[in-house]
């Protein structure tokens, strides 16, 4: 009794012949004499041919002898009949039927009972939009890689995990390492360690996760060959269409030389600061001395004088210390002009407080001492006239109205009572509060009664948006 | 309160002009040009009260700092007002003796006046 019944045996002739029809590969079968017995559905479409043109053909002559391949006579004739099996043999040629193809060609021996000289199949499989996609994948890797190898900043190309695919040839050759070295290794472990910086670290986990991007995130360290150097580090993810594989860029720029010259500068710009301070206590020094044998009358007019320079003074310091690049710092400003009021409040006048409410606004450097000189104007006016008994607040405070600046200057002192609180009650004060105001382009705004003690607005055209992407300067 | 005040200053004008100031106001002044001659008196037997001193003093960046230093182990009890033309950074204010303050440059005869009476207030 057969292990297989009638229905089995059925079910395994149909499934064979459907198997062979419905497979995406072009099957042919050759005899020992290399002629076409069958071929399937998917041959004759794949090589635009039919049935009648095909079975009893010989291989060679099919299509105009288009099957007349080198490649192919060589597996055929020379290594199929020393083996049971060949996979993998790749045939690439032009088809005149079907255009340049790569084929490949998988050929076993079949033998049916009782014939000895057996059968080849051949499974032909088009492999050509593979191998073009391979071969351009290929391409865009190696244009890639040459743009990287152009690019004079080190950079490197980190999976997931943050160990390195591929670095530059300057990363090999900038910090003396091999590309074995590098490969399959994190960033924090080359070198002397120099990357292992927690704060990167943490950085570097939000790139692929959160798609953020690092910015001149900067390094400073010694290198072994290159000594102390500074590098600004920058990272971003990138990925190709259709591709789910996301790599982080991680670009070196060595900012050593150009760290140097600023520092250089800063050094410079204390030095001039310095100097042009020491100066002008040089000139407030001559003014107190004249100060001491003039009229009494007088001395307070010496005394303006004095925080007028005191004033101008104030934004060496700003320049030299600004953070905001070539600009001045209207908030930095006023909060050192009431530092120093406050430090200089005597007497009488100690009871005076002066507190600064500013944005964060700047002003170009050449407008900034009659700006100065304004506020200080009336600054130092609310100090003498609002408070007759020495106690009180005076608020200095700029915020930007439209494309203007306006500046206020309040106090809650006595008031003016009906007066132009704009007019200060010194001829010489208000002379200069006008001139400043028209040297600014400004207007002053007019002030009603807001409670007690008195209010003066000035509009500034000043405001300074420093150019995106504008390079800080140190000062 | 009258008091000695030792004022450590490289500009002679400038020196001279804050020793007027200070003897106007009644003290009395002693006066050095750098950070040795400041030493020399903290070191000798003469009474002191307060040093005035600028930071940057000829050579020395922060010259009037070390010597503030050096004072203070040297007289425990002296109280110190640094003045200078430089920008106070907080590197600067780092090597402060603490509880002391700055006066910067440029300073008015009563900017100088209010430093000083808070210092012997202090």
């Amino acid at each position: 009794m057969s292990d297989v019944t009638p229905a089995k045996k059925a079910v395994s002739e149909i499934a064979a012949s459907d198997i062979v029809e419905t497979v995406p590969s072009a099957l042919i079968i050759l005899d020992r004499n290399l002629n076409i017995t069958s071929a399937n559905r998917a041959f004759y479409q794949t090589f635009r041919t039919s049935r009648a043109e095909t079975e009893g053909c010989h291989i060679y002559e099919l299509g105009n002898r288009q099957w007349d391949i080198p490649a192919l006579r060589s597996l055929l004739e020379s290594v199929i009949p020393h083996r049971a099996s060949v996979e993998g043999f790749e045939v690439e040629h032009d088809f005149p039927t079907i255009g340049r193809r790569t084929m490949l060609v998988n050929a076993r021996k079949i033998f049916r009972p009782g014939d000895h000289d057996g059968y080849i199949l051949l499974a032909i499989e088009d492999v050509s939009e593979e191998r073009a996609a391979q071969a351009e994948s290929k391409r865009n890797w190696q244009l890639t890689q040459s743009i990287v190898d152009t690019i004079r900043d080190p950079l490197v190309v980190l999976e997931h995990d943050m160990t390195i695919v591929t670095a530059s040839k300057a990363f090999l050759t900038i910090f003396g390492i091999t590309e074995a070295e590098t490969q399959g290794r994190r960033v924090s472990e080359l070198g002397q360690h120099q990357w292992d910086v927690p704060a990167l670290r943490h950085l570097m986990e939000k790139v692929l996760p959160e798609n953020k991007p690092i910015e001149n995130f900067e390094i400073e360290d010694d290198f072994p060959g290159l000594g102390r150097r500074v590098f600004n580090l920058n990272a971003r993810k990138i990925w190709q269409p259709g591709n789910h594989t996301h790599r982080m860029l991680l670009v070196f720029e060595d900012i050593t030389d150009r760290k140097q010259r600023e520092r250089d500068a800063q050094v410079l710009t204390n030095e001039i600061s310095h100097r042009i301070k020491n100066n002008l206590q040089i000139v407030v020094g001559l003014i107190a001395y004249e100060a001491r044998s003039t009229a009494a009358e007088c001395v307070p007019g010496y005394k303006a004088m004095q925080a007028r320079i005191g004033a101008i003074a104030q934004l060496y310091d700003l320049i030299s210390q600004s953070s905001r690049g070539p600009t001045i710092a209207v908030d930095a400003y006023l909060r050192e002009i009431a530092e120093t009021m406050s430090a200089s409040l005597l007497g009488n006048t100690s009871g005076i407080k002066i507190e600064v409410k500013a944005e964060a606004l700047d002003i170009d450097p050449d407008r900034a001492v009659p700006f100065g000189l304004l506020v200080n104007e009336l600054a130092t006016n609310a100090i003498k006239h609002a408070f007759p008994d020495g106690t009180g607040r005076v608020v200095l405070s700029v915020e930007q109205v439209g494309d203007q600046i306006e500046l206020t200057v309040a106090d809650d002192g006595v008031g003016m009572k009906g007066k132009d609180a704009a007019k200060v009650p010194e001829k010489r004060g208000a002379d200069y509060v006008a001139i400043f105001v028209r040297q600014l382009g400004g207007t002053i705004v007019p002030s009603g009664s807001e409670g007690a003690g008195t209010i003066v607005r000035i509009r500034l055209p000043l405001l300074l948006v420093p150019p995106a992407g504008a390079e800080r300067v140190a000062a | 309160m009258m008091a000695v005040i030792l004022i450590v200053e490289d500009d002679a004008f400038t020196r001279d002009m804050a020793e007027i100031m200070i003897q106007d106001w009644g003290h009395h002044t002693l006066l050095a040009s750098d950070v040795d001659e400041a030493l020399s008196l903290l070191r000798s037997p003469q009474h002191i009260d307060a040093l005035f001193t600028d930071i940057y003093l000829k050579t020395a960046v922060l010259g009037g700092c070390d010597l503030a230093r050096k004072a203070i182990e040297l007289r425990p009890e002296l109280r110190v007002l640094y003045t200078t033309g430089n920008t106070v950074t907080d590197q600067m204010k780092a090597l402060f003796v603490k509880g002391t303050r700055c006066l910067v440059k440029p300073y008015a005869e009563h900017q100088l006046q209010a430093s000083v009476e808070n210092l012997l207030a202090a």
